[in-house]
């Protein structure tokens, strides 16, 4: 039943956001146009009810002819007449319903689906700068408004007009005078509905505004329950609430204000001029100048035509949230996606995994970072199969540089040459097929153990193929004592993991994917002893085989290294095995050594000390 | 959970109304009575006057148009007229006063809600996620209120108008009438089996939103690891997937809405049918009038709305009554820790502290403590350590009485804590909690939260006894620096030396701290160090520690594993017992210097 994936919403791009909207409805303009005109329809079928109620009573009148001079036969075909046009009227009205019901749901679904992918398409400097929180917002809210703009506020304003012109025709066609002075007051009635709808909406939003204080009073309230106990505070939040509790009463009372002098004055308004209409209607009917049908007929259009007005200002404010909502949808599809495939040679096998790095720069691309590089000049070698460590602190350019081998980003100036060709060469979808990459803090999905195992391995997976790799990776003992083993669901519904059994299982989905290049962001650091050590086995296992970069701020994890890149500023300062950068007295590499083993001296010293 | 997906699966909750939950509801009204009376009031009238309206239009076209009385009419008309204005005024009176109303039952419940919150313990808290208390407070506080308002507002409408169209009707022609009265139970009938069956699809829809809302969030915040895996097309699948789901319930609940009107009007229009057929043979004997027919029409083209509304009403009520029996079981939810009947203030906590025999769980068959048994004396400082999970958290919780002991009792002075009252003892304690808790406001607002009545110059010595002015006058607004929600914009070290000069402020005479295992820059740690100092002399205090220097200036040092003391002694002891002390302690030391010394040595050069 899915639809395959077509409309693209970059076609929908627009400065005039009502022609936006408009381009949004491709494929679909035929059915709104026939939800328009079912509309119309089932509109006219009830004021020709009224037209056959208005002979109706000429006949008992005595003012028309009755058919084939059947009087008691012709009331029959009347009633029956009666019940067809509720059908007909029904019957359209619900085909106008379900027609604008199809086209707002087709159009937010597919805008749906445009949107997940598009947003998964875009690059990192983009997500690097993009709020998640903003992010979803716009894509349920906004994505909400514009459905409701096509099933609710462009039909209603549609509906009210259209109700408004048959009526207005029916009763023109009855008597233009009386047509004309029963809608006298509309446009007042418009202008003070839309004046109306505008203040409330203000009203509204300041008491919704309170609403988000109320709130955020209660949750700081709940969440700090500890402290409000501790320091015996309870008098004092009560107060506090109470005052926000009120301001949220007074505000309610301030906007129902509004409602309830708008209402009654619409009704009085409204209900003047009716009233108006049928005294002078009553008297044209005394003076023979209309029938006593035409009268009943006048009666019931003057009344179906003058209500829906008082909510027209409704619709026409709230559309205008619908535009807004287009205008932000569009912030996110006019942005660039990044080409998957855009790669000049596409190897059919593996790659190796020499790799060469010759006077690589690279700038982030966005605006804020002005052009400032965060690489400059890195030149190193690296042979199939080797060990690469990245050593320096936070800020030194190791991200930034292994996100270079993935296409994360591109470089700006330099070549990485990978088994000889330029790594441009190859296209993203291509390189990001050859790299895994083993966070310090991996992302997990809120679904089974198994799921996150097998997730992007894009091949269907044994059992005891995932188990074998959940083994490797040394978490295989961790799942099965969980209830329901590989079943277990991670997250909210599910067990929370710690840091180094998300690790491990992100080791293990890192095996069954089987790069070629491997990169690790070493955070062994932060968990005790015992898994350290049984994260070092899983991981010596992944870098069996694989040209390896490893992220690192420790000694221990990079003097297995066959090249160890000392960063600092963007810049390599050091290069060289473990031995070799030793041996530099006065190089970087050996301070640190020198501090992280003085760490162990100074812990024996105290200890001796004591004993 | 969010707090969408609570509302969601709460929303799947309906409820019968029972006599004692109607008795209660209805409770909420009683304080407000003049108000229901006023409404009630106003809404009938409106609603009558809506029937009232038709016959005088009818009698227009009888008594006015028909003979030619012109006068008649005129006369007529002006009834009608001051009966517009008799309306609006109604008008005015039950949008008024039902709306007012609402928002004055939300105010009340929210009220209620929140008092009673005050009073229930922690472990109220620990089993209920804020999350739901969220949703207690804000949607089924609106449902209750809707129901009580518009809800009982709508049906009154409904029925008075039903009431009063039958009543016009049987006093126009009574045999005609008893076809209208006969098809109105079929109508409500139908009605409210077709709006069941369309919240059902609402909430079918409800709920795939939300799946899309949670994929959604998914990828955004994992879009790294999809796009090294090079997972885009298998998730667009999926989530193609989900959006189906979507548009199918979403579309059916939007046409079945769309069908509703139509299938009780239609039901109407047979009424109709066969009341213009037989009425216009009866008009024929003179027993119907034009202005009799006309009414008619009018009066059962216009039943659709009341049959609506009532139909609305009912299927929603089922939801709004389960919302009351969650509110109303949270307000009788009784607090586990309270004061037992004749506790006296306690006049210090500054004595001598005891746990004796103490068992302690959160769920049963699941120990936390047991046996544990320790003597404190007044002015010495505990450091408590150990593994996550031994029970170190439980030691404080029960020592600030957020928990009794299920079985032997602790006691201050001598003398079973339980017969103080709980405000004395939360009093005399000053805590700094692991991940500091601020709220909402200024600076100088957060540190005198530990004593309201502070002078600003008694908040700037705490500030500086607790060495968080320092940075506080960094900052450009200094001390009237906004926090942000829950202190957003603060650091967690920052964060925790307001805490501790919240904590010098209010004077306590016991102190507990659970150190943050999170880092803090050096300086800020050097600096909390000494507030802390400043905070314990003199004062008994307890510290779930994590830092080395913070533990080595203990008193005592307790190793706390298995809801035990496996080890207990002073620094030195322990150390030379080269027992589990000594193992955390080293691996605590390599640690906290690699820290240091990483950080220090790391430190770019070039610049």
């Amino acid at each position: 039943m899915n639809k395959p994936f077509t409309f693209d919403f970059r076609n929908t791009i627009s400065k005039n956001r009502l022609k936006g909207l408009w381009l949004m409805m491709v494929d679909y303009r035929l059915p709104y146009l026939g939800a328009t005109l079912a509309l119309a329809v089932s509109a006219t079928s009830k004021t020709l009810t009224y037209l056959l109620l208005g002979y109706f009573a000429d006949l008992v009148a005595g003012n028309a002819e009755p058919i084939n001079g059947n009087l008691s036969r012709s009331f029959f075909w009347i009633a029956l007449g009666f019940v067809g046009l509720s059908l007909f009227q029904g019957g359209f009205s619900f085909i106008s319903g379900r027609l604008a019901a199809y086209t707002a749901e087709g159009i937010a679904r597919r805008l749906r689906d445009f949107l997940f992918d598009h947003i998964q398409r875009l690059n990192f400097s983009y997500h690097g700068n993009t709020a998640v929180g903003d992010l979803i917002e716009r894509v349920t809210s906004d994505v909400d408004a514009v459905r409701r703009f096509f099933s609710e506020q462009a039909i209603g304003v549609g509906r009210i007009v259209l109700i408004f012109f048959i009526n207005f025709a029916a009763l023109l066609n009855l008597n233009a005078e009386l047509a004309w002075i029963s809608v006298v007051v509309i446009p007042f009635m418009l202008l003070m509905s839309l004046w109306f709808f505008k203040r409330v909406t203000k009203r509204y939003e300041k008491y919704q505004e309170q609403g988000t204080i109320l709130s955020t009073t209660l949750q700081e309230n709940l969440t700090g329950v500890r402290v409000v106990k501790a320091f015996a505070k309870q008098e004092y939040e009560k107060t506090k609430f109470e005052g926000d509790n009120w301001e949220k009463f007074k505000r309610g009372r301030h906007l129902l204000l509004m409602h309830s002098l708008f209402w009654p004055l619409s009704d009085l308004i409204l209900g003047a001029q009716m009233l108006f209409g049928f005294v002078y209607a009553a008297t044209m009917t005394i003076n023979g100048e209309i029938t006593i049908g035409d009268y009943l007929t006048y009666v019931g259009l003057v009344a179906w035509l003058i209500w829906p007005i008082r909510n027209l200002g409704r619709l026409i404010v709230q559309t205008s949230t619908g535009l807004v909502s287009y205008g932000r949808l569009m912030d996110i599809v006019k942005e660039i996606r990044e080409p998957l495939n855009d790669g000049k040679i596409e190897p059919d096998g593996d790659l190796r995994g020499d790799i060469v790095f010759e006077n690589v720069s690279f700038a982030y691309p966005d605006e804020k970072a002005n052009g400032t590089r965060v690489l400059t000049d890195i030149s190193f070698n690296c042979k199939a199969g080797a060990a690469v460590a990245l050593l320096g602190s936070t800020g030194s350019g190791k991200t930034s540089l292994v996100n270079l081998l993935p296409r994360f980003y591109d470089y700006t100036e330099g070549s990485i040459r990978m088994d000889g060709v330029e790594l441009s060469d190859y296209s993203r979808k291509y390189m990001r097929a050859q790299t895994g990459i083993v966070e310090q803090e991996p992302f997990l999905f809120s679904r089974s153990i198994r799921e996150n195992i097998t997730y992007g391995v894009g091949r269907d997976v044994s059992d005891a193929e995932v188990e074998e790799a959940a083994r490797a990776a040394s978490v295989h003992t961790v799942v099965t004592e969980f209830p329901d083993g590989y079943g277990t669901l991670v997250g909210e519904k599910g067990v929370t993991l710690s840091g180094g059994q998300k690790q491990r299982i992100a080791i293990a989905r890192t095996l069954l994917k089987n790069p070629h290049i491997l990169i690790l962001d070493d955070s062994t650091s932060s968990v005790d002893t015992e898994t350290e050590a049984e994260i070092r086995t899983a991981l010596n296992n992944l870098m069996q085989n694989r040209t390896t970069f490893i992220i690192a701020h420790r000694i221990q994890s990079v003097m297995v290294a066959d090249l160890i890149l000392v960063l600092d500023g963007g810049q390599i300062v050091q290069a060289g095995t473990h031995e070799e950068l030793l041996e530099q007295e006065d190089g970087m590499y050996r301070e640190i050594y020198e501090i992280q083993t003085r760490i162990d001296d100074e812990l024996e010293k105290e200890i001796e000390g004591i004993a | 959970m969010s707090e969408e997906k609570i509302e969601l699966e709460e929303e799947e909750y309906t409820s019968q109304l029972t006599m004692p939950v109607f008795k209660r509801i209805l409770g909420l009204l009683k304080p407000h009575k003049m108000w229901v009376v006023g409404f009630f009031i106003a809404i009938a009238a409106t609603s009558a006057l809506d029937g009232v309206f038709t016959f005088i239009n009818k009698n227009i076209i009888d008594q006015g148009i028909i003979p030619g009385d012109v006068e008649r009419m005129h006369e007529l008309a002006k009834i009608y007229g001051s009966f517009i204005i008799v309306q609006a005024v109604m008008v005015f009176g039950f949008v008024y006063l039902a709306g007012v109303l609402g928002e004055r039952i939300q105010y009340d419940l929210r009220k209620l809600m929140f008092e009673h919150l005050q009073d229930l313990s922690l472990s109220f808290y620990s089993q209920t996620s804020v999350g739901r208390l969220m949703s207690r407070m804000t949607s089924d506080t609106g449902r209750v209120a809707d129901l009580m308002t518009w809800g009982l507002l709508d049906v009154t409408w409904a029925v008075t108008n039903i009431t009063t169209s039958v009543i016009f009707m049987a006093i126009i022609n009574w045999r005609l009438a008893l076809i209208v009265f006969a098809i109105i139970p079929v109508l409500v009938v139908v009605g409210i089996k077709f709006r069941q069956r369309i919240l059902v699809e609402f909430r079918a829809s409800r709920r795939a939103n939300s799946k899309i809302t949670g994929a959604y969030n998914e990828n955004i915040s994992g879009v790294r690891i999809v796009k090294a895996l090079g997972r885009e097309k298998e998730n667009l699948h999926e989530f193609q997937g989900l959006t189906g789901e979507m548009y199918r319930s979403s579309y059916k609940a939007a046409w079945l809405s769309a069908l509703f009107l139509p299938i009780v009007q239609i039901i109407a229009a047979v009424a109709l049918g066969a009341i213009v057929w037989y009425g216009g043979i009866q008009s024929q004997t003179g027993l119907l009038t034009i202005g009799g027919i006309y009414a008619f029409v009018s009066y059962l083209t216009f039943m659709l709305w009341p049959i609506q509304d009532i139909a609305r009403v009912y299927a929603e009520m089922q939801h709004s009554i389960a919302s009351a029996e969650r509110i109303f079981t949270l307000v009788d939810t009784p607090p586990d820790v309270h004061n037992l009947k004749g506790a006296v203030d306690a006049k210090t906590l500054l004595g001598e502290i005891e746990f004796d025999h103490v068992d302690f769980y959160y769920e049963e068959r699941k120990p936390v403590l047991q046996d544990f048994t320790l003597k404190v004396q007044a002015g010495e400082m505990i450091a408590l350590v150990g593994p996550t999970g031994g029970g170190k958290s439980t030691i404080v919780n029960l020592l600030c009485r957020f928990y009794e002991p299920k079985r032997g009792s602790v006691s201050i002075n001598g003398k079973d804590y339980t017969n103080y009252t709980l405000e004395s003892i939360h009093e005399r304690i000053g805590i700094v909690l692991q991940t500091p808790h601020l709220f909402s406001g200024t600076i100088m607002d957060n540190i005198r939260y530990g004593n309201l009545t502070a002078s600003e110059k008694e908040v700037l010595e705490a500030s500086k006894l607790a060495g968080a002015h320092p940075f506080i006058e960094t900052l450009s607004k200094g001390y009237a620096e906004k926090v942000g929600e829950g202190g957003d914009l603060l650091s967690t070290g920052q964060k925790q030396l307001i805490s501790l000069a919240r904590a010098v402020l209010s004077q306590p005479e016991l102190f507990i701290m659970d150190e943050a295992t999170s880092s803090v820059d050096t300086l800020t740690e050097s600096l909390i160090q000494q507030g802390m100092e400043h905070l314990m002399r003199g004062r008994t205090s307890f510290v779930v520690a994590h830092r080395l220097s913070t533990i080595r200036r203990a008193d005592r040092i307790l190793v706390i594993e298995d809801g035990k003391i496996s080890e207990m002694g002073s620094h030195t002891e322990l150390l030379r017992e080269r027992g589990h002390y000594y193992r955390l302690y080293t691996q605590q030391f390599r640690q906290d210097l690699g820290k240091k010394y990483g950080q220090d040595g790391l430190v770019p050069r070039t610049a």
